[in-house]
């Protein structure tokens, strides 16, 4: 039979279908709630699945990462919170949207912005990925070093304030990823005689004490009895012909600039919203309505932070080099589940790879469908008790985690990962890094130390793929740098000259006075 | 374009209207309210804005430099623990020592970078987070102390049931649960659906 007939035959299973439904529903309601971002539900539901068989458990896994992809936007639209990452440059045009009374036509233009967004980037996937993976067959130990190097340069550019701080972070996550034994010589290394440490870091355990037990850790340390106001006035819910004749471009700008950014390892939908958002505004013939309730700028945010999501599956399913840093989690999941993402996958599991597109193109429709029900009822989410909150995700991180090995000690490692990942997350240490340095290190360590014995250093020189890959890491940083030192340039100079003007009446920042 | 890095979600501070737009002039106009909202909504929705941008922490230069010397001490640590790896046959070069020194080595060179940084540079703006609290170091203290007098319990009883009822019911007296609902139903259903989930139908030997 054709494999993908066979994958998506599989479908049809009710189980699969069950767990789409679960994760359709979980996903939306942990987008919705600020605090849990759709990384932490991915990380907490793999204790869950481990023991489902891998089109079950990518079925959960892969709708909890869609319908968090839509939840997120709710409160970014009412509450000006953005739900998770993806939905910060949501907030630019969506909140100010709501506060004009269009509280309603925003979450539904989000919610197509977001449905057009996946469904263009899952094209990509079905084109693109399996010719990546072919070409991905010819890589060495040189091509595959230089792509970590990549992906790890691409995640600390994005995912700090200071890339110095980014850096050491990844530096942390490879050094975490020798623990255990070396993978050339097998001599144990950081075992401290400790079974627990003698195979390695569990890598979930890591990723759900980073990302669950440190969220919920910083909580609990700022946590005031503040409570967020939703914007309660939704005004009209469907828009007119001139508006959705407005959104043709910034779609078009946003998916493509979204697939491209989601391509690129461990790149996300946070920079790919903010970039699409950037670029639509400056392509734009009303780039003075951005930040002001444009419908366009909200549009070009949305698709292009959820068209990050099928170019970082082709990333994750065709190179093994996560796309984001839900796909490392998903990663880590697949290869308990005996599947190695990368080539191979596609040789070896094809009706797998056809699975895949299927579930993340009905949990997408599906998940607008909820959308397009007004589901403003989501943000009542936020009232929801803090305490319940964290007690709840505590035991099911515990729980979780310990479904993994069946073994209390692995816990002991995730609470400590935990308490390791609030103190960098309080002294803005990012945790993507950590976790890309974890689940990439034996790759990188054992094929640089293959390539440097095989060929030396000059290898990279004469591997044309591996000199590009180094080539583009290069102008990664150098260009994150050169933008930041610019930005600082120019931040400065816009002080020095607030400095120097002469003294007028304190800009009020509302308009509260005078209504 | 200002490009906002490392934004956790979830936090107030990010609902705080002038820091969460790129090229704003620091304000959080709305240009019209010609389609519902009312004036009285949005006085009391500006009004939030203000207390959540008010929770935002402040840049510490103590804590960056705090950080920068502690990381040298770590980098140094992890360099002397990579050259005490034990290798069973003595190749020299590229040992398994030599991938863990490199990275202590790097990591203890950017610390140094980080220290003078830290002395020398204001320190890095820390919007994304929001302010500890007094009570907010409490709840943290109490709930590490407990998870590890639970993990004792669990590992020397070989009981799971007892020991997350007694957890969940402890943690959330901590966290100001008060009431039956709190301290008693909700930590009993919780447990029993956990071991449900798990222990019966994932058949994880709890």
């Amino acid at each position: 039979m054709n494999p993908v007939l066979d994958g998506l035959t599989a479908l049809l299973d009710p189980t699969v279908l069950f767990g789409m439904a679960v994760g359709i529903g979980l996903g939306m309601l942990v987008g919705a709630f600020p605090g849990i971002t759709a990384t932490m539900a991915v990380a907490l539901a793999s204790g869950f699945t481990l023991t489902m068989s891998p089109v079950q458990g990518l079925a959960v896994l892969l709708s909890i990462y869609t319908g968090a992809n839509f939840g997120d936007r709710i409160p970014a639209i009412l509450v000006n919170t953005p739900g998770t990452p993806a939905a910060i440059s949501t907030t630019f045009d969506g909140y100010p949207l709501a506060k004009q009374g269009k509280a309603g036509l925003a979450l539904v233009i989000s919610g197509f912005a977001a449905a057009i967004g996946i469904l263009l980037s899952m094209v990509v996937f079905s084109v693109a990925a399996v010719p990546i993976a072919s070409f991905a067959l010819n890589f060495g130990p040189y091509e595959f070093f230089a792509l970590v190097v990549l992906g790890l340069t691409v995640m600390i550019s994005i995912s700090s304030k200071s890339l110095i701080k980014g850096i050491i972070a990844g530096l942390f996550g490879l050094f975490l990823a020798t623990i255990g034994h070396d993978p050339i010589t097998a001599d144990p290394r950081f075992t401290f005689g400790l079974d627990v440490l003698s195979d390695k870091l569990d890598f979930i355990a890591v990723v759900i004490g980073l990302f669950g037990i440190a969220e919920i850790f910083d909580q609990m340390l700022s946590h005031t009895k503040l409570r967020l106001k939703p914007v309660a006035s939704l005004g009209r819910w469907w828009p007119n012909k001139k508006e959705y004749k407005s959104m043709g471009k910034p779609l078009i700008i946003g998916s493509v600039i979204g697939t491209v950014v989601g391509i690129v390892p461990a790149a996300g939908g946070d920079i790919a919203g903010l970039i699409g958002w950037d670029r639509a505004k400056a392509l734009s013939k009303h780039p003075e309505k951005y930040g002001n309730g444009s419908f366009e700028g909200l549009v070009a945010a949305d698709s292009a932070s959820t068209s990050t999501l099928g170019g970082a599956l082709t990333t994750t399913m065709a190179l093994g080099i996560p796309g984001d840093s839900v796909n490392a989690v998903m990663l880590g999941s697949m290869l308990i589940w005996g599947l190695q993402p990368g080539p191979q996958l596609f040789a070896t599991q094809p009706a797998l790879v056809a699975s895949i597109a299927g579930i993340m193109v009905i949990s997408t429709i599906v998940s607008l469908g909820l959308n397009l029900f007004r589901i403003r009822g989501l943000v009542k989410i936020l009232d929801l008790p803090r305490n319940y909150l964290w007690a709840s995700v505590l035991i099911l991180c515990v729980i979780g985690t310990y479904a993994t090995t069946n073994d209390i000690n692995t816990v002991v490692v995730m609470l400590c990962a935990g308490a390791v990942g609030v103190l960098m997350k309080r002294t803005g240490f990012p945790a993507g890094p950590v976790v890309l340095g974890l689940l990439l290190g034996p790759l990188a360590e054992s094929n640089l130390r293959r390539a440097l014995v095989i060929d030396g250093p000059g290898g990279f020189v004469t591997n044309p793929i591996a000199l590009v890959l180094l080539v583009f890491a290069i102008l990664a940083f150098v260009g994150t740098l050169y933008s930041r030192i610019r930005a600082r340039q120019k931040e400065m100079a816009a002080a020095h000259a607030l400095a120097e003007a002469p003294a007028e009446p304190a800009a009020t920042t509302t308009r509260s006075e005078g209504k | 374009m200002k490009l906002r890095r490392n934004k956790q979600e979830g936090s107030a501070a990010t609902a705080a209207g002038p820091s969460g737009r790129p090229e704003s002039d620091g304000a959080t106009h709305t240009p019209s309210l010609t389609e519902g909202i009312s004036v009285e909504e949005l006085a009391l929705v500006e009004e939030m804005e203000r207390e959540v941008a008010a929770l935002q922490a402040k840049p510490s230069r103590k804590l960056e430099v705090a950080i920068a010397l502690s990381l040298v001490a770590l980098c140094v640590l992890g360099i002397i623990g990579s050259r005490l790896i034990a290798v069973r046959t003595e190749t020299g070069g590229i040992d398994p020592r030599w991938w863990p020194t490199v990275m202590c080595g790097v990591a203890l060179a950017l610390s140094l970078l980080l220290t003078v940084i830290a002395f020398t540079r204001p320190p890095f703006d820390r919007e994304d987070l929001e302010v500890t609290n007094r009570g907010g170091w409490v709840r943290l203290a109490w709930t590490i102390v407990l998870s590890a007098l639970y993990i004792v319990a669990w590992t020397l009883t070989g009981n799971f049931v007892i020991p997350s009822v007694i957890l969940l019911a402890a943690l959330m007296w901590v966290y100001d649960g008060r009431g039956w609902k709190a301290l008693v139903i909700y930590p009993i259903v919780t447990v029993a659906g956990i071991y449900l989930l798990f222990h019966t139908l994932l058949k994880v030997p709890l």
